[in-house]
């Protein structure tokens, strides 16, 4: 009897899991590294490419001519140089976002496969990050560029992952095809 | 009832043999594709007999489910041999494991089925419960045998998933519906033993779960989506990962003062 309650019980938990696992999906699809190379050849991308973030948020700097009462003056100055910059920064990385995004458009425009949930997924995230920008820019004009330095390091992560998407669009063309694409993507966009 | 699902079940076979055989797919998957037809006859069998040979129909019936258990193996083998190819590293990492839990989890089933005679079961007074009776060791054969495929299909993705190897839509879907069922089914042979109470549900849960597994299989099957090969790293670049990973290791070491 307790053998037939544990097939019983066992049958059920093994369901459950089989339909755990098809719940859950396949794992994501990576881009191939070649394409996500093409992307960065094909679109310049200025706010990745700033390679000082961690610098530009460090405030070590600032805390050194701070505990200096001759140099807080300077150190003013210093700060809000890097508000200007990452105020700047933060600017480039919501265009580099609006340039993916219109990449991405464009390759669907051009006969890319896509899914309707697979453009959602991107408008959502697309949405999700620029409203995540607009906070940044309002915490670092009202309270500086030091306040909130992990989060505001992370925004290029942003932009990183809209590029993998475009990148997974771009790698479902034959490779043979990306020059194609450079060339109608640099008219469209002149 | 009986006749509906049955014939649902054996036209949705011809649908699969047929995209098996449109598609080239059989080429791809020769195991599953040897399983397919082996269901197409063997249900084919099964509505004959409902149709013209009453008399024969439970006979039929049990025997082509005893037979089944085994060709099951079938669906597992070509998981498994999709999943990790031959050629793979994973393959030649886990094959000789994986074969050893595989003949284990076997040798454990017929365990389980040879211990159904020990079982206290309900009185057979009556005639229906007497027929019950006469089931039995196709219910412990099929619940036992059901139970370890399912835990080796299981097994298998659950691999898949640790190591990052991708499943394409084609495997992902017969293993799932093929593994879900087993796993309804090895429930559903037990709840009948343990109840006669149930055995109403078993007319209709389990075809109906092998009905739905069928459609999950077509739906599989309908778009050419195998698993993607397995990147493997180049020699250097895995020396290289070696090298780093011993250095970290004995630089953990040394911090714990272990060396």
């Amino acid at each position: 009897m307790i053998n037939l309650i544990f097939f019983a019980i066992l049958g059920f938990v093994l369901f459950g899991s089989f339909v755990f696992l098809a719940l859950q999906g396949g794992p994501k699809s990576l881009p191939e590294s070649s394409a996500l190379q093409a992307v960065a050849n094909i679109i310049s991308l200025e706010g990745t490419s700033f390679a000082n973030a961690r610098r530009l948020l460090d405030d070590t700097d600032y805390q050194v001519l701070c505990s200096n009462p001759d140099l807080r003056r300077l150190a003013e100055r210093l700060r809000d140089d890097r508000k200007h910059l990452a105020l700047a920064w933060i600017s480039l990385l919501q265009a580099d976002l609006i340039t993916l995004w219109r990449f991405r458009r464009f390759l669907i425009h051009r006969g890319v496969s896509s899914s309707v949930s697979e453009e959602l997924r991107t408008l959502q995230s697309l949405v999700f990050s620029l409203a995540l920008l607009a906070v940044l820019r309002i915490s670092i004009y009202t309270v500086g560029p030091f306040a909130l330095p992990r989060l505001t390091r992370q925004a290029g992560q942003l932009v990183d992952s809209m590029s993998e998407g475009a990148a997974v669009v771009l790698g479902r063309i034959p490779a043979a095809g990306w020059a194609d694409i450079e060339r109608s993507w640099a008219k469209s966009a002149a | 009832m009986d006749l509906a699902i049955c014939l649902t079940a054996v036209l949705l076979e011809l649908g699969a043999v047929v995209l098996l055989l449109r598609r080239s797919l059989w080429r791809e998957y020769p195991f599953f594709f040897l399983y397919a037809i082996w269901l197409l006859f063997a249900n084919s069998a099964i509505l004959l007999a409902d149709l013209r040979f009453s008399y024969a129909y439970a006979a039929v019936y049990w025997y082509v489910d005893t037979s089944d258990i085994v060709l099951r193996l079938l669906v597992v083998w070509e998981v498994f041999r999709q999943v990790f190819p031959k050629k793979s590293a994973l393959n030649r990492s886990f094959s000789k494991g994986l074969a050893m839990v595989a003949a284990g989890l076997l040798a454990a089933a017929c365990v389980a089925f040879w211990a159904y005679q020990t079982y206290v079961l309900p009185s057979l007074a009556s005639p229906a419960q007497a027929r019950l009776a006469s089931w039995r060791p196709h219910l412990a054969l099929d619940r036992s045998f059901g139970f370890a495929e399912a835990l080796m299909i299981l097994g298998t993705l659950v691999v898949a998933r640790y190591y990052g190897v991708t499943c394409g839509r084609n495997i992902r879907g017969i293993a799932l519906a093929f593994g879900a069922w087993a796993s309804i089914s090895t429930a559903n042979d037990a709840m009948i033993d343990l109840a006669n109470s149930f055995v109403p549900l078993f007319y209709y849960l389990r075809p109906l779960s092998f009905v739905i597994m069928l459609v999950v299989w077509i739906w599989a099957l309908w778009v050419y989506e195998p698993n993607p090969p397995i990147k493997e790293s180049e020699g250097l670049e895995l020396s290289r990962w070696t090298e780093d990973w011993n250095r970290t290791i004995s630089t953990a070491r040394k911090l714990y003062g272990h060396d």
